[in-house]
């Protein structure tokens, strides 16, 4: 099981660059696939072009009104579980999990500690797991994802998302999630990265490791909500995507 | 007991008694008294004289002795009109029964030529076998006591036909019983007819020919006798230590097949004393009300087809099952394994079609263990990527089953199943999904093998409160509507049923002193209104612990007299605490949190203290890490409370027994509860939103205080003063 999150300021296209690298893993690598929607403010199934049917935060919000009397005379663990693994959205080509709105007041404490092994315990059964998180990473910690293989830092050309890219990469240390490589992608180039995004790069401590250019197309789509699952083929931005996730995974094509 | 029985018992122990006297008295005059008698090469002397009497005979003379303890047993046979015998006198008869046995076969073993081979095995016209020597008693004899073979059928007469001996001999091989066979009937016996049928015997393949007149039984039960002597740690005379052991260790029965006559009735009669019972192909009398041997005594008629379940049942033999057999791996390893759709060959149940699981209880004779029916298609007869209906519907029976356990069974559904290798199982009752891997059915998995897999992992893990099981697998839509509403039916019964138990309700409860490993002195009462402070036991789980394993860590406690109800207070719930407390608790109330309240390990889901003050109680859930208003972190507080020491003003508890009616009820119950943290206020809120509406109070979930408004004893008090909490009406705790 490898894990790649994907995370940025929103607005750069982090979920387009999600559904990217969940596109060419399935075709180039394995159908084995988790995707992960842990970003509530958008809605990765719809440019999937999947349907949703519950998500971990309404799951848990039915145990916590439900309490002491569950159906079936099962015990919270055993009933978080089956809600869990029927949420799951399934397709020929990945299976999709959306964590959902984030709690409300209250305690959550309980409910979470359930999920933590309930989510743990799942994830083994994928090859990858591909999480799109929102730029506080509020998931991550609280659900536990203790090794991240790849953490994928999206940004567009904009100081101050470049500024965000920072503050997550240093967010991770605070974070009980160890992370084995962490990069830097440049979502939205027009032709060469400018010196003066070059330099903020640098003073963020960051590592550039590619840049995906404007995909107009895409953008249009992404902007209406559109499905954009079946058009990528053709599109600029897959195509820096192949050659990114070629170097990511040491990939050779026969 | 019926009077015909003892009679031809008691009328066979006379007649044998008569016999062993007559050659005994003609083997001294034509060998003398001091010709040597012995098993060879055994060392036990004549193994049932010297353990039930501690006598060492070695010569024909010492065998005088020997009979005249047989005549002192012999009770005299019953007149027609007279008296009724019991079963006292039958037991001696037996006893009797058993000295003439031993006298007669010794003597057999003066003879030349020896009428039996002394080798493990049958060899050419051979068959017959006699006693073991001690090298095979300490090859086999300890399989008995380690479990390998759990004991053994004395098959007594002949059968029917050649083919009913075989099949009766495989389906004990099939148990891993040895069989001892002996005493022809009319010249024939069970051992010459698999001896026809080209059936290997002796010590090696567990079908053992002792011999072929009714005393060679004898051997059988002098084997076990020396299995108590050299495995047991019986002394020689210890006859209690001897019978005890055998009816307790050794699941051994006798099949008495063809006509029964008084010889062998007195055999039988002998028998019991060991605690082995007889079951019987013909009709003769049965000896039914239990009290020497676990169950029944004498049983008959038993048709051939059910003889040896029946014997595995009357003896109380438990079957174990070390494998499951299936095609796939199986293992805890399995569970949380997803089947993904594309690797699915079946989906059962879950979201799109109909099913559920269900257990009941069945009478003995219902249930045929190990019955597997798959109702409807099986996997080879549905297309690849079907979605099918799917209910499992198990029957068990057995002696120590009660309904109460039906539930407790029932939720291993998922759990067994769970461990198989490509198979994915959510769910419990009418909630079902299960998912086969296309990799598992290409392996051979069937439907049918959910039934395997229950079969073996219930037996191994709850055999104990059960004898058999069989299991039904429907997988056709209008089968599963046909009987859910049944199983509905009963689902709801259950959870009404425990919701409504009171401690009122039941005359015992049950101790958990699992944790006396580190608290040597705490002993948990488990109530049905007071679950384990550890949150993991409560009454049914507790009942059904006990009855899994009787001498473990759950032991049933009578209440007794009751000391005061308000408090909860009991004559035997003293004296069961004060006996495991290793004398060091004398009194213990159950509602009280004041007054000599009930101890605890250290496993506390909860931790609840007075706050005086305020007239109330706190309570703190373990995972709470902040400071509580006593000014003890739960850490401090769990170092006061624990370690089996009453501490006054402070109890561990569940989670669970904050909404029981029962929690701190002497002292005026929820009512006092002034401060929670907040993550189990959180959790609880709706059973304090409950207990609120019991007690009139619409708000009482808002008059408690928590970590995010009050921290020390002053806020507390400062915050449920400003909120009115009833506490401070309540009568003073002290």
């Amino acid at each position: 099981m490898k894990t790649i999150a994907i995370s940025g300021k929103g607005g750069t296209g982090k979920t387009t660059v999600a559904i990217l690298i969940i596109r060419w893993l399935s075709e180039h690598v394995s159908k084995s696939l988790l995707a992960v929607d842990a970003d509530p403010s958008v809605n990765l199934n719809d440019l999937l072009g999947v349907e949703l049917k519950e998500t971990v935060g309404s799951i848990r919000e039915e145990m916590r009104t439900l309490a002491s009397s569950l159906p079936g005379g099962m015990t919270k663990q055993r009933f978080l579980e089956y809600k869990i693994q029927s949420s799951l959205v399934e397709t020929p080509d990945f299976d999709l999990l959306a964590m959902g709105r984030p709690e409300g007041l209250g305690c959550y404490c309980y409910a979470n500690n359930l999920l933590r092994d309930i989510l743990g315990t799942l994830k083994t059964n994928y090859e990858y797991i591909i999480i799109d998180n929102e730029a506080g990473m509020e998931h991550l910690s609280r659900h536990n994802v203790q090794n991240i293989d790849f953490l994928l830092i999206i940004s567009d050309l904009s100081v101050r998302s470049i500024q965000t890219a920072g503050k997550i990469s240093r967010l991770l240390k605070e974070l009980e999630t160890r992370v084995q490589e962490k990069y830097l992608i440049l979502n939205r180039v027009q032709g060469s990265v400018p010196q003066s995004a070059k330099k903020v790069i640098k003073d963020e401590g960051l590592r550039l490791f590619c840049s995906i250019p404007d995909d107009e197309n895409l953008l249009k789509m992404d902007q209406k909500g559109k499905p954009i699952w079946h058009f990528l083929s053709d599109s600029p931005a897959y195509q820096a995507a192949d050659q990114f996730m070629m170097k990511l995974m040491n990939f050779k094509r026969e | 007991m019926s009077r015909l029985i003892a009679t031809r018992a008691i009328r066979g122990a006379h007649k044998l008694v008569a016999r062993a006297e007559k050659e005994l008295k003609q083997e001294i005059e034509e060998k003398g008294p001091q010709t040597k008698v012995e098993f060879p090469n055994t060392g036990y002397y004549l193994p049932i004289s010297y353990g039930i009497l501690g006598l060492k005979i070695e010569t024909i003379g010492g065998l005088n002795e020997l009979l005249e303890e047989a005549k002192k047993l012999l009770p005299p046979i019953p007149d027609e009109k007279l008296w009724l015998p019991f079963l006292g006198h039958t037991l001696d008869a037996g006893m009797a029964t058993l000295f003439a046995d031993e006298i007669i076969e010794a003597i057999k073993y003066t003879q030349d030529p020896l009428p039996y081979l002394s080798e493990p095995n049958p060899r050419d016209e051979h068959l017959w076998l006699g006693a073991a020597n001690d090298v095979i008693l300490r090859e086999r004899g300890i399989e008995f006591v380690d479990g390998t073979a759990p004991g053994f059928a004395v098959c007594v007469g002949y059968c029917p036909t050649n083919e009913i001996a075989v099949k009766i001999a495989r389906e004990l091989q099939e148990k891993n019983l040895y069989v001892f066979m002996a005493a022809a009937t009319e010249g024939k016996s069970m051992a010459q007819q698999l001896q026809e049928e080209g059936i290997q015997m002796g010590w090696e393949t567990r079908l053992v020919p002792y011999g072929d007149d009714v005393t060679a039984c004898i051997h059988s039960l002098g084997f076990s006798t020396r299995v108590a002597l050299s495995f047991g740690g019986a002394q020689p005379g210890d006859y209690r230590k001897i019978l005890h052991y055998n009816k307790n260790r050794v699941f051994a029965f006798i099949l008495a097949l063809g006509p029964v006559d008084d010889e062998k009735h007195a055999q039988a009669a002998g028998a019991i004393n060991y605690g082995f019972p007889t079951i019987a192909d013909t009709d003769i009398d049965q000896i039914l009300p239990t009290g020497i041997c676990t169950y029944e005594h004498v049983v008959s008629p038993v048709s051939h087809d059910k003889i040896v379940s029946k014997a595995i049942e009357v003896r109380g033999l438990k079957i174990t099952i070390t494998k499951v057999p299936i095609p796939v791996p199986f293992g805890p390893a399995f569970q949380g394994e997803r089947i993904r759709k594309e690797d699915m060959c079946v989906e059962m149940a879950g979201q799109t079609k109909p099913g559920f699981e269900y257990l009941t209880t069945k009478k003995l004779d219902e249930v045929e263990d190990g019955k597997i029916e798959v109702i409807g298609p099986e996997i080879d007869e549905i297309e690849e990527g079907s979605k099918i209906p799917l209910a499992i519907w198990i029957e068990v029976a057995g002696r120590e089953m009660q309904p109460d356990f039906e539930p407790i069974l029932e939720r291993q559904i998922h759990d067994f199943i769970n461990c198989t290798n490509g198979v994915f199982h959510m769910g419990q009752r009418d909630i079902n999904w299960v998912r086969i891997s296309k990799e598992a059915k290409q392996k051979g998995f069937k439907f049918k093998h959910f039934g395997s897999i229950l079969h073996a992992k219930l037996h191994g893990e709850y055999g104990k409160i059960f004898d058999k099981v069989q299991i039904k697998i429907f997988t056709q839509e209008k089968d599963i509507l046909d009987l859910i509403g049944t199983a509905r039916k009963v689902y709801k019964k259950r959870d009404e049923r425990l919701a409504d138990m009171t401690d009122e309700s039941t005359d015992t409860y049950y101790s958990c002193t699992l944790c006396q490993s580190f608290a040597p002195n705490h002993v948990c009462i488990i109530t049905p209104e007071r679950s384990g402070l550890c949150g993991a036991y409560n009454w049914l789980d507790g009942k059904a612990a006990y009855n899994i394993n009787p001498t473990g860590p759950n032991q049933p406690v009578k209440k007794g007299k009751v000391i005061d109800a308000v408090k909860g207070q009991w004559q035997d719930v003293n004296e069961f605490i004060y006996n495991n407390s290793h004398k060091t608790l004398e009194i213990f109330n159950a509602y009280s949190i004041i007054e000599h309240p009930m101890t605890s390990c250290g496993c506390f889901e909860c931790i609840c203290c007075v706050l005086p003050s305020t007239n109330g109680v706190m309570i703190v859930f373990r995972d709470y890490i902040g400071m509580t208003p006593v000014g003890m972190k739960f850490s401090t507080l769990a170092g006061m409370v624990g370690g089996g020491a009453q501490t006054p003003g402070f109890i561990g508890h569940s989670k669970q027994y904050i909404g029981s009616a029962k929690f701190i009820s002497a002292n005026g119950g929820a009512k006092r509860i002034v401060w929670m943290d907040r993550a189990l206020k959180e959790e609880m809120e709706p059973v304090i939103r409950k207990i609120g509406n019991q007690e009139g109070i619409e708000n009482f979930f808002d008059m408690i205080a928590d970590d995010t408004n009050a921290v020390t004893e002053e806020e507390v008090l400062e915050y449920i003063t400003k909120k009115n909490h009833l506490a401070l009406s309540l009568p003073a705790l002290f």
